[in-house]
């Protein structure tokens, strides 16, 4: 059985690799016209091979270690599959396998402009890289992986490079996730010190043995390093700038696969190689998390390009997923390893998610800037009429992103919030607090969440079409909306199938924590018998009485999600149920629409123009703009965005009257002007207090060169 | 600090009685002509004298329509054999077009949402109209209510003669509106034109453009005319005529 179950993922993974080195070779061969269905179709492939990859280990549980290859003086390149990395690899097929169908018809537009081999090449280096990154067992395999990741996704979005903003904001990018990576690689040296290899399980191993201040270290290294990847703050700048020069399908993948590693190496790191021993990495994680997550969406709800706003929104995702992480830490430090596990369900089921209904939105953005050719939502508008499949699409992503049941993101935030409530089970006040503050900074989040995507839907897809693009355009073509209805319905999958996917996710949290939740959180309610020990009896009886053992004959499984079942005395009851809600949902539905139906089956429907307030003609000019939607926030929160206002005034030569006033506003995002800019002027007034020692006599320089030695000798002298 | 409290408990309720009992006090009403007789001088110069040629005679006989009257008092003072003067107020009646708007049932009895139309009116209407929203007449006692949007309107109440510029936007008004509906012209200048139409920039009334259910003449009515109007809508009180009757012996 595990000798079978092993034969399947390593037979996968060289099936994968192999798929994307003939991919490489076919990408080479073919023409510019047929590179697009050559990526979709080979890409597809692989990313179904990485699902059962993903899959196969997920359900069956057994870890796979294979080495590769001994590199002198270095030490052995091994792979490792355990669950954690094989609920990445999934999440990574998963996207890829949409997005890579979405390509075939999206890249036309680059057709006779760009080299479509180039990008085939780097997709296919990018998705292996990311496996390779999550399957790697040692250091060694896992920073080479990464740094092969971090340059292909760089030269992915740097793709239209002869726009210097895209550039510019591939630089930064670049920059910043190199700086990242120097952190990650400080973190791990530290840990490989201790155990003297650089074997994932030797560290694991030698833990233990690392000092107060070391532990701290490595915390503090891996949690800001890899947080660069996941867009945290303070590093979450190049977020928003990368995502919009970056094509529909290359966005897609940054939001829904490379954010994710950065969290799979905290996690890895911080869970497993090292588990946080203390309250106090977890509280950091827990404050950078809400305040990550308040940050991304105030700027998400301004935001009026899609995908700036989208970016601006998953730095808010991926916030809250580290919340949850947070708050998984500061649990199991205190030794409440059942809600640590919880709330590590709650992140990781966020994360998946996330990437589902993001890569959604991004594919979604993608076709409208395909077909209109802009992403302002100031000028779209009107677009369901026109492309009505990729409205409903976007509509089902932006209902999971602001969390409405029955789709997925309800489920994951509803358990982050209640886990929050959990915080009552930690004795220490301050701790408390910082959950209480956490908690209502993520609530508002949620309801931000809600404002900025019925901003992205209505503004982008309902009333009528503010630019003359609009009415030129039709729906994208067929390859493009398929991968859409893919990621709609997984979106709507795990949205009302949480009692399936609580349980895979507790087997692979369980090693963490080192505790089964599974039926803490997703009881049998329903098929377990009076006076089973496994649950507290007066409980158990009590949802007896109510009748609950009469559903086992018809209702098909678990279906209810419990977080809290308090004390037998004290039965408190958190529960949420988003597949009963579905079900009834669709009856009240059915219901309505039959209803209507008979009741006015006499009536004749009356069409008369939209009340326009009597005007000779409504023009697009005159409806609602994103802009306008969200200004109460603008306002609300203008300590926030503290704009400074730009005014272009133009008078006439004497002065004495103004023929055009014009009014800006210019924004620093608050992380850029709270943190970097305070930075940069320190380190350029350094600069220029320094550069008056170059006073430009010899004589001068001579004597810095005198004074230097004479420094050296003294040093060495009293060292030595 | 809150002497209005006070102030106000002290006033007591002002609200008028109308239509439980009939307002009394002096001044609701300007009135209107009823009718007259004379001598073939005084015909001749009351028919004259009238601005909007709403006197119409009949041998000696002389009647108003009140579609055109603008109660100018130019036929009650400084003439020989004054007109005959009606000091009451509840003037609405139902036009020759009642019906065609398949007026609203028993249903909308204490419930009616009224979308108010300038159809470009001297303003007149328009503050007696608004005296409707105020305590002292306070239509929401009897379940009227304005509402911003055709699109929640039982009654269009249309003011003005309707200019060539409010012609379209009234129009819009009505087709927005669900039936059953209804629709209120108040004022002479929306019965007929009043002192400024058909000329050359405005029509000569609102059911040039419109079928029109209940008429208010009157320059401006007073609000008890109008309120008089919008319960003759929903048939709790009944209609007047929109001619004097002749004076009889
Ligand atoms: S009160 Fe009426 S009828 Fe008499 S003159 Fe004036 S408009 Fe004519």
């Amino acid at each position: 059985m595990v000798e079978a179950s092993n034969a399947v993922v390593i037979n996968g993974i060289i099936v994968f690799l192999s798929l994307c080195g003939i991919g490489i070779i076919l990408a080479a061969l073919l023409s510019n016209r047929m590179n697009p269905f050559g990526l979709s179709l080979v890409a597809s492939i692989a990313s179904v091979s990485v699902l059962l990859v993903g899959g196969e280990v997920l359900l069956s549980g057994h870890s796979v270690q294979t080495e590769l290859w001994t590199l002198p003086f270095l030490g052995t390149l091994t792979f490792k599959i355990d669950r954690l990395s094989a609920l990445f690899v999934f999440i990574t097929g998963l996207v890829f396998l949409p997005v890579s169908i979405f390509s075939a018809g999206y890249l036309k537009r680059y057709l006779n402009r760009y080299n479509l081999k180039t990008f085939s090449i780097f997709y296919y280096l990018l998705f292996a890289s990311i496996v390779l990154v999550l399957i790697s067992g040692d250091i060694l395999s896992f920073l080479i992986a990464w740094e092969v990741m971090s340059i292909f996704s760089y030269l992915l979005v740097n793709y239209e490079h002869e726009h210097e903003e895209t550039t510019r904001s591939g630089f930064l990018m670049l920059a910043m996730s190199e700086a990242g990576t120097i952190m990650v690689i400080l973190a791990f040296l530290i840990m490989a010190k201790a155990s003297g290899s650089l074997d994932f399980a030797a560290l694991r191993a030698s833990a233990g043995g690392l000092g107060e201040v070391a532990r701290w270290a490595v915390f503090l290294l891996s949690f800001f390093g890899f947080g660069v990847k996941a867009g945290l703050v303070p590093s979450s700048t190049w977020l928003p700038r990368a995502h919009p020069v970056a094509p529909g399908n290359v966005s897609a993948l940054l939001s829904g696969v490379v954010l994710n590693l950065g969290i799979y190496g905290i996690t890895r790191v911080n869970a497993d190689l090292l588990p946080v021993s203390q309250v106090g990495p977890g509280l950091i994680v827990l404050i950078i998390g809400s305040i990550s997550a308040l940050v991304g969406i105030l700027y998400a709800a301004t935001e009026n390009d899609m995908k700036k706003m989208l970016a601006h929104s998953s730095i808010e995702n991926m916030g809250i997923i580290t919340a949850g992480l947070g708050a998984g830490f500061v649990f199991a430090a205190s030794g409440l390893p059942v809600l640590a596990g919880i709330a590590f369900i709650a992140a990781l089921y966020h994360l998946i998610n996330h990437s589902l209904y993001k890569s959604l939105l991004f594919l979604g953005a993608g076709s409208v800037d395909y077909a209109v050719g802009t992403r302002d939502m100031d000028r779209l508008g009107g677009l369901i009429k026109i492309m009505p499949w990729t409205a409903l699409f976007f509509l089902a992503g932006s209902l999971s992103i602001a969390a409405l049941p029955p789709f997925n993101g309800f489920v994951s935030e509803w358990l982050t919030l209640q886990t929050m409530l959990q915080s009552s089970a930690i004795h220490s006040a301050g701790e408390k607090i910082v959950f209480a503050l956490s908690g209502a900074a993520l609530a508002l989040t949620a309801a931000l969440a809600v404002t900025t995507f019925v901003k992205a839907f209505a503004m982008s897809f309902l009333g009528m079409g503010r630019s003359k693009r609009v009415k030129k355009v039709g729906e994208v073509r067929r390859s493009m909306i398929i991968p859409m209805g893919i990621l709609a319905l997984s979106c709507l999958l795990f949205g009302i199938l949480p009692t399936y996917v609580v349980p895979v996710l507790d087997k692979t949290v369980a090693p963490l924590v080192h505790e089964k939740v599974a039926d803490e959180l997703v009881p049998p309610f329903f098929t377990v018998d009076k006076g089973d020990p496994k649950f507290g009896g007066a409980f158990v009886s009590e949802f007896h009485d109510l009748g609950a053992q009469v559903g086992r004959s018809y209702l098909p499984g678990r279906g209810l999600v419990i977080l809290h079942r308090g004390l037998e005395k004290n039965p408190v009851v958190f529960a949420m149920s988003t597949s009963y809600t579905f079900i009834v949902l669709l009856f009240l539905l059915g219901g309505t629409f039959i209803l209507v139906k008979v009741l006015t089956r006499a009536r004749k429907v009356r069409r008369a123009a939209a009340w326009d307030g009597g005007i000779r003609r409504l023009l697009p000019e005159m409806t609602y703009t994103a802009t306008g939607f969200s200004n109460p926030v603008r306002v609300i929160f203008n300590a926030v965005f503290h704009p400074s206002t730009i005014e272009d005034t133009k008078e006439t030569v004497a002065g004495h009257f103004r023929t055009a006033i014009k009014n800006g506003r210019k924004e620093v995002h608050i992380i850029d002007r709270l943190i970097f800019k305070p930075i940069t002027s320190f380190i350029q007034s350094v600069a220029v207090t320094l550069a008056k020692m170059h006073a430009g006599s010899i004589n001068v320089y001579a004597a810095y060169v005198l004074i230097g030695l004479v420094l050296v000798l003294v040093v060495q002298r009293l060292l030595l | 600090m809150s002497k209005w409290v006070i102030k106000g408990l002290r006033t007591g309720i002002k609200t008028t009685q109308y239509p439980r009992k009939m307002e009394t006090a002096s001044g609701v009403s300007p009135g209107l002509p009823t009718a007259a007789k004379g001598t073939e001088k005084e015909v001749q110069e009351l028919v004259f004298n009238c601005p909007t040629g709403a006197i119409e005679r009949s041998g000696n006989q002389l009647t108003v329509d009140y579609n055109y009257c603008i109660h100018c008092f130019r036929c009650k003072r400084g003439s020989q054999s004054p007109m005959g003067w009606d000091y009451g107020y509840e003037w609405a009646a139902n036009t020759k077009d009642s019906g065609a708007n398949r007026g609203l049932g028993s249903a909308f009895n204490r419930s009616i949402n009224i979308r108010f139309v300038d159809g470009g009116a001297c303003g007149a209407c328009i503050s007696e109209i608004e005296q409707l929203n105020k305590p002292y007449y306070n239509m929401h006692r009897l379940g009227f209510f304005a509402t911003p949007t055709p699109r929640e309107a039982d009654v269009l109440l249309v003011a003005g003669p309707v200019t060539d510029h409010m012609r379209l936007p009234l129009k819009k008004a009505y087709d927005a509106m669900p039936t059953p509906k209804l629709v209120m012209a108040v004022g002479a200048c929306a019965l007929s034109g009043g002192i400024f139409g058909p000329s050359f920039m405005s029509d000569a009334g609102v059911s040039e453009l419109i079928p029109v259910d209940v008429a208010v003449p009157g320059c401006p009515p007073p609000p008890l005319a109008i309120i008089h109007g919008l319960l003759l809508a929903v048939k709790r009180k009944s209609s007047a005529l929109l001619t004097s009757s002749e004076v009889r012996g």
